[in-house]
C-alpha cells in the first residue's frame, strides 16, 4: 500500500473517529455565565431606608462565555475557572462548627391537605343518570394525568412505564434475565380533577361521555421487557458497533436487503402508544403547549434509539424558546420510552430504522 | 317604645363592649358629657344606655338587602325621636355584612345598609350632619358561628352615639 | 489492515448519503401524552469548603423544595442515588441517573469568602445528557442564600418548562390573629414560599388587601385608623405610609395599581353607593369611572392597562363586567350560575381569575378575558381574592374554614387546578398579593 493511501486511510479514520466520538470527548469548556444577586437580609430590611432607592445594579443574566469574567465587585477577583477539568480535590468536609453566622430554617415544606375525595363529579355533560355502579367509573384524582386510567400500582411496584412482572433469579436462569423487581405504570387519572370537582354529596350525578378517541384501536398489551425479541446480539451499550455492522451490512450488500413489508395500523399504533406515555406535557409552559414540533430519529435494529440521532425537524406554533422546550420534552419522550428498546417487527426493519412523529399537544392544553 | 325593639337591644347586651370598642371614644365621654344622670341606667330617657338598650341601637336585614323591614324602620323611628329630643349628640351609624361574601363586596354593601339607615333618621329629622356613616363589611361580626342564627344578627347596621356636641 | 480497510469502508459509507435507499422515514403523529410531575434530582451542592458545607446543603433544599411545591416536579430522594457528585466539574455519569429515572439534574457548588457568597450549577436533560441553558454563576451575600436558591429554582424551572419562574418574589398579605369577633389583623410581607415574615403595620387598626406596585417597592391596602376605610399607600424598603387623599368625609378602599405604576383605580362610597374611580399619583386628582346605583368595586387592570375588569351588581346579583380603563361602557363577562366577585387580570393577559359563589360554596375559578370556558379550581366553605404569580401560572388565595372557630390561611392551586396546597404563615392570613419577581 502506497504512503498515499495510507495518510488517506488515516486520515479517514481520525475523521471518522473524530465524528464517532467528538462529542463524548468533548474538551470545550461549557459554558458559564454570571449573575449577582443583590439581597437584603432580614435586619437590614427592617432598618433599610433611603439607600434602598438607589439602584441594585443586579448584573442581567447575560450569558458570558468566559468564566473568568471578574464580577464586578469589589472582593478579591474570584478566579471562576469552569471549564478545567482540574481533579480539584473535594476538601473533605468537617464536621460543620455550630458558629454559622446564620441560624438557617428548614426550607418550608408546604403540606398537601387535599382529604381524600370520596366520590367524585365529573363535570359538565348534561344527562342525569343514577350513579354510575363502580368508582373506576369515575375519574379520581391522581398525581398523573394519562390516556387510559390506570388503577393503583400494586405497593411494592416501583413505578415504571411498562409493567414487569417480577422476575425471579431461578426462573431466569437460562436465559440471562436479570433478576427483576416488579414494576407497574403509576396510578393515573384520565383528566384533571379540580376540588371544585370533587363532591361530597351523594345525590344523582351526571356522567362523563366517553372521550372520543378516534381512530384509536385498544393499545395492544405491552411486551414485557424481559421477553423481548431477538436475541440481539448488538447490546444497547454497543451502539457505535451495531452502527458499524449495519452499516458494513449495508455496504457489503449495496443495499439488496428486503424492505419487508409496511407496518401494520396495529404496529404502527403500538409505537405511537408507546411514545406517547412518556410524553409527559405536564411541565410544559403553556406556550410550549401551543408548540406542533417534528422530531426525527433513527432506531437500532434492537428498537433502542441511536446515540445523537434524535433532532427536531421542524417546529410551530410559539417563540423560539417555547420551541426549544416542546422539542427537549418530545426528545425526553423517545429517548426514555426508547430506553429499553421499542417492539418493533425485526423483519420490517428497514420501515422503522427512520421515525418522524408530531408532537401535537392540542388535546393536552389546560382547558 | 315597641317591645321588639327592646328585646332585640336587650338580646345584643352582652356584645355591645366589643362593638363600641371599635371607636373607644364613642360612649364613654357621651355619657359623661349628658349631665347629672347616673351614666349607664337604661331607664333614664337622656342617657345613651337608654338609647342602645330600651330604644333599641341596630335595625337588622335581610340576605344581601339593605332595604329597612318595618320593624327596622319601627326602630328607627325610636332612635329619630331620641336625637331629636337629646339634640346635643351626634352619632355613626356602622353597616355590617355577615360572612357570605367577599370582602370588598361586603364593604360596599355595609355601606348601602349604613346609609339606608342615616336617611331613614333624616327623614324623621334628624339633621344629616349630626349623622355620620361607616361600612365594616364582614369585619366586625357580633355573633361567630357560620348559620343563618348568627348570620342574621351580623346583617346590622348599628347607630353608635359619638359624642355630646355639648362636651 | 484488515480492521484499517474495514474502518475505511465504514468511513465511505457514513459520508456517502444518503444511507437508505428504501422506503423514506416511518411518519407518525402524537396527539396524547401523559401529565405528570416530571422527576428530578438535586443532589448536594458541592461545597468549596467547610464553610460552605451548610449553605451548599440548605440551597440545594431550597431549591428542591421550590420545584417539588410547583406540582410540576418530583424530587427523587437522595436515597435512591447511585452517583455521588464530589465535583461539579466532574462528567455527569448520566446512566446512573437514567436508572433511577432522574429526568432532569441539577448540579452546584457553593463558595463562601467571608460575607460572600457564590453559587454556581448547571442543568442537564439526563436522558440525552445534554445541558439545558449554561451554566451560571450568582453572587451576592451569605445571608441572601435563600434568594440565591429561588434564583437557581427559577432558572431550572424556566428552562424546563419554557416560562418564567416566580420563586424569587414576594408576598404582601394580611395576618390575622384572635377571635373571629376581635380579630387582630396586620399587614405583612414575606417570601413566595412563607419565608422571612415581616410586619408593616401593628394591629392597632383593621387593614385589608394590600396590593403591589408593578415594580414591588409600594403597597396599597385600606386601613381604618381613622375611624373609616381609606386607602393608604405604603413604602415597602423604608415602611413608611401615607394616607392617599380621596374626597373628604367618604370612604374608599379595594384600590389597585395601574400597571405602569402611575396611577390607581378605587372604590369609593358616596352616599351608600360605591363607584369606581381613578387616581392619577402625581396630581392626587381623581376621576370617576363609573356611575350607578350599583355597587362597583374589586378593579383590576388588564396588563396593557387598557381595559378594567370588576364587579358590579347592576343586574341584581354581583357578576363581571370589562370596561375601557377611562370608563365607559361595560360588557358583562359572567354568565354562570351564581354571584361572581374580585376578578384579577393575569399577568399574561389571557385569563381573568375571580371568585365565585354559588349554592352556599366559594370558588376559585378562572376564565378567558370575554368569560368562555370558565374553569373552577377549588372549593370550599370560603375560597377569596385571588392573586396571580408573576407567571401567570399559579393562583394564591384565602380560603376562611367555617363557625366559631373559623380561621383564614393562604392556599396556592395550580391554574390547571392541581396541586392545592396551603402556605405557612406563623399566624392566620388572608389577602394575598404577589409581587414581580425581584431582580
Amino acid at each position: 500500500m502506497d504512503t498515499g493511501t495510507k495518510i488517506s486511510a488515516i486520515a479517514h479514520v481520525s475523521l471518522i473517529g473524530w465524528a464517532l466520538f467528538g462529542g463524548t470527548f468533548k474538551s470545550e469548556p461549557l459554558p458559564m455565565a454570571v449573575q449577582d444577586v443583590s439581597v437584603i437580609s432580614a435586619e437590614q430590611f427592617a432598618a433599610l431606608t433611603a439607600q434602598r432607592n438607589a439602584p441594585e445594579v443586579p448584573t442581567p443574566p447575560g450569558t458570558l462565555q468566559q468564566p473568568e469574567e471578574p464580577e464586578p465587585q469589589a472582593n478579591a477577583p474570584e478566579p471562576v475557572q469552569e471549564e478545567q477539568p482540574s481533579p480539584e480535590p473535594v476538601t473533605p468536609r468537617e464536621p460543620e462548627p455550630e458558629a454559622e453566622p446564620e441560624t438557617v430554617e428548614a426550607p418550608p415544606e408546604p403540606e398537601v391537605i387535599e382529604e381524600p375525595p370520596v366520590l367524585i363529579e365529573p363535570e359538565t355533560e348534561t344527562a342525569a343518570l343514577p350513579v354510575p355502579p363502580g368508582p373506576e367509573a369515575q375519574p379520581r384524582p391522581a398525581d398523573r394525568i394519562a390516556p387510559e386510567a390506570i388503577a393503583p400500582p400494586p405497593p411494592e411496584a416501583k413505578p415504571d412505564d411498562v409493567e414487569t412482572p417480577p422476575v425471579s433469579l431461578d426462573e431466569g436462569a437460562e436465559t440471562q434475565q436479570e433478576q427483576q423487581d416488579q414494576t407497574a405504570p403509576e396510578e393515573a387519572a384520565p383528566e384533571i380533577v379540580t376540588e371544585a370537582e370533587e363532591t361530597e354529596d351523594q345525590s344523582p350525578r351526571t356522567s362523563p361521555r366517553p372521550r372520543v378517541r378516534p381512530n384509536r384501536p385498544t393499545p395492544p398489551a405491552e411486551p414485557v421487557v424481559a421477553e423481548t425479541p431477538e436475541p440481539a446480539p448488538e447490546t444497547p451499550s454497543q451502539n457505535d458497533e451495531a452502527a458499524i455492522n449495519d452499516a458494513l451490512t449495508e455496504a457489503l450488500e449495496g443495499g439488496a436487503e428486503p424492505s419487508g413489508p409496511p407496518l401494520t395500523s396495529g404496529e404502527k399504533d403500538a409505537m405511537r402508544v408507546a411514545v406517547s406515555r412518556c410524553w409527559n406535557v405536564g411541565s410544559l409552559s403553556t406556550d410550549a403547549l401551543n408548540v406542533v414540533v417534528v422530531v426525527g430519529f433513527s432506531l437500532n435494529r434492537d428498537g433502542t434509539v441511536v446515540g445523537n440521532s434524535v433532532r427536531k425537524l421542524d417546529s410551530s406554533g410559539g417563540s423560539s424558546a417555547a420551541e426549544g422546550q416542546a422539542y427537549e420534552a418530545a426528545r425526553r419522550a423517545v429517548l426514555r420510552c426508547g430506553s429499553k428498546g421499542y417492539d418493533l417487527p425485526a423483519d420490517k426493519y428497514d420501515q422503522w430504522q427512520d421515525i418522524e412523529i408530531t408532537f401535537n399537544p392540542e388535546r393536552m392544553r389546560i382547558k | 317604645m315597641n317591645v321588639l325593639g327592646k328585646i332585640l337591644a336587650l338580646g345584643a347586651l352582652s356584645v355591645i363592649a366589643a362593638c363600641s370598642n371599635n371607636d373607644p371614644s364613642a360612649l364613654g365621654g357621651g355619657a359623661g358629657g349628658s349631665g347629672a344622670i347616673v351614666p349607664g341606667s337604661p331607664s333614664d330617657p337622656r342617657s345613651p344606655a337608654y338609647f342602645q338598650q330600651t330604644v333599641g341601637d341596630r335595625v337588622l336585614f335581610s340576605v344581601d338587602q339593605s332595604t329597612l323591614t318595618p320593624q327596622a324602620k319601627t326602630t328607627l323611628q325610636g332612635q329619630a325621636e331620641w336625637l331629636l329630643a337629646n339634640s346635643d349628640y351626634v352619632a355613626k351609624i356602622e353597616g355590617h355584612a355577615d360572612e357570605q361574601g367577599t370582602r370588598e363586596y361586603n364593604l360596599a354593601l355595609g355601606a348601602r345598609r349604613a346609609n339606608a339607615a342615616r336617611e331613614f333618621l333624616i327623614s324623621r329629622g334628624v339633621a344629616g350632619n349630626r349623622l355620620q356613616t361607616v361600612s365594616y363589611g364582614k369585619e366586625r361580626p357580633i355573633e361567630i358561628c357560620s348559620t343563618e342564627e348568627c348570620y342574621s344578627k351580623n346583617r346590622r347596621a348599628v347607630t353608635v352615639l359619638t359624642g355630646s356636641t355639648l362636651g | 489492515m484488515m480492521k484499517l480497510l474495514t474502518s475505511l469502508v465504514l468511513g465511505l459509507t457514513l459520508l456517502s448519503a444518503p444511507v437508505h435507499a428504501q422506503s423514506g422515514p416511518l411518519r407518525l403523529e402524537i396527539d396524547e401524552g401523559i401529565i405528570e410531575p416530571m422527576p428530578f434530582a438535586v443532589p448536594n451542592f458541592v461545597p468549596d469548603d467547610a464553610s460552605a458545607a451548610q449553605y451548599a446543603t440548605d440551597i440545594s433544599r431550597v431549591v428542591a423544595a421550590d420545584l417539588t411545591g410547583t406540582g410540576l416536579f418530583r424530587e427523587i430522594s437522595s436515597d435512591a442515588f447511585i452517583s455521588r457528585v464530589s465535583s461539579f466539574d466532574a462528567p455527569v455519569q448520566f446512566a446512573d441517573w437514567k436508572a433511577i429515572n432522574a429526568q432532569a439534574l441539577v448540579t452546584g457548588a457553593v463558595n463562601v469568602s467571608g460575607q460572600r457568597l457564590t453559587v454556581r450549577f448547571r442543568v442537564w436533560d439526563v436522558f440525552s445528557g445534554q445541558e439545558l441553558g449554561d451554566g451560571l454563576q450568582l453572587a451576592g451575600t451569605t445571608d441572601g442564600w435563600r434568594r440565591m436558591a429561588h434564583k437557581v429554582a427559577d432558572q431550572v424551572y424556566s428552562r424546563i418548562t419554557g416560562e418564567g419562574g416566580y420563586f424569587d418574589s414576594r408576598v404582601a398579605f394580611v395576618s390575622e390573629s384572635g377571635p373571629k369577633n376581635q380579630r387582630l389583623k396586620r399587614l405583612a410581607i414575606m417570601d413566595y414560599d412563607g419565608a422571612n415574615v415581616q410586619y408593616l403595620t401593628d394591629s392597632a387598626a383593621i387593614v385589608l388587601a394590600p396590593r403591589f406596585s408593578p415594580s414591588g417597592d409600594r403597597l396599597l391596602y385600606t386601613s381604618y385608623e381613622s375611624g373609616s376605610p381609606r386607602i393608604y399607600v405604603l413604602d415597602v424598603g423604608k415602611v413608611q405610609r401615607q394616607e392617599l387623599k380621596t374626597q373628604d368625609g367618604t370612604m374608599s378602599f379595594s384600590p389597585r395599581f395601574s400597571p405602569d405604576g402611575r396611577s390607581i383605580v378605587y372604590s369609593l362610597i358616596q352616599g351608600g353607593n360605591t363607584d369606581l374611580w381613578r387616581m392619577d399619583l402625581a396630581s392626587g386628582q381623581s376621576a370617576r369611572l363609573t356611575n350607578t346605583p350599583a355597587i362597583e368595586t374589586a378593579p383590576s387592570y388588564s396588563p396593557d392597562g387598557s381595559q378594567i375588569v370588576f364587579e358590579s351588581d347592576r343586574s341584581g346579583t354581583p357578576q363581571l363586567y370589562v370596561m375601557p380603563a377611562n370608563g365607559g361602557e361595560a360588557t358583562r363577562i359572567s354568565f354562570g350560575q351564581g354571584r361572581y366577585g374580585t376578578p384579577v387580570w393575569s399577568p399574561r393577559g389571557d385569563l381573568i381569575a375571580f371568585t365565585k359563589q354559588n349554592k352556599g360554596r366559594f370558588h376559585i375559578g378562572v376564565m378567558r378575558t370575554n368569560g368562555d370556558e370558565e374553569r373552577l379550581l377549588t372549593s370550599s366553605f370560603l375560597d377569596e381574592g385571588p392573586t396571580w404569580s408573576p407567571n401567570g401560572r399559579v393562583i394564591m388565595f384565602t380560603r376562611e374554614t367555617q363557625g366559631a372557630s373559623g380561621r383564614a390561611t393562604l392556599y396556592s392551586v395550580d391554574i390547571s387546578g392541581r396541586n392545592l396546597r396551603p402556605v405557612r404563615t406563623p399566624d392566620g392570613g388572608s389577602d394575598p398579593s404577589w409581587g414581580p419577581l425581584q431582580n
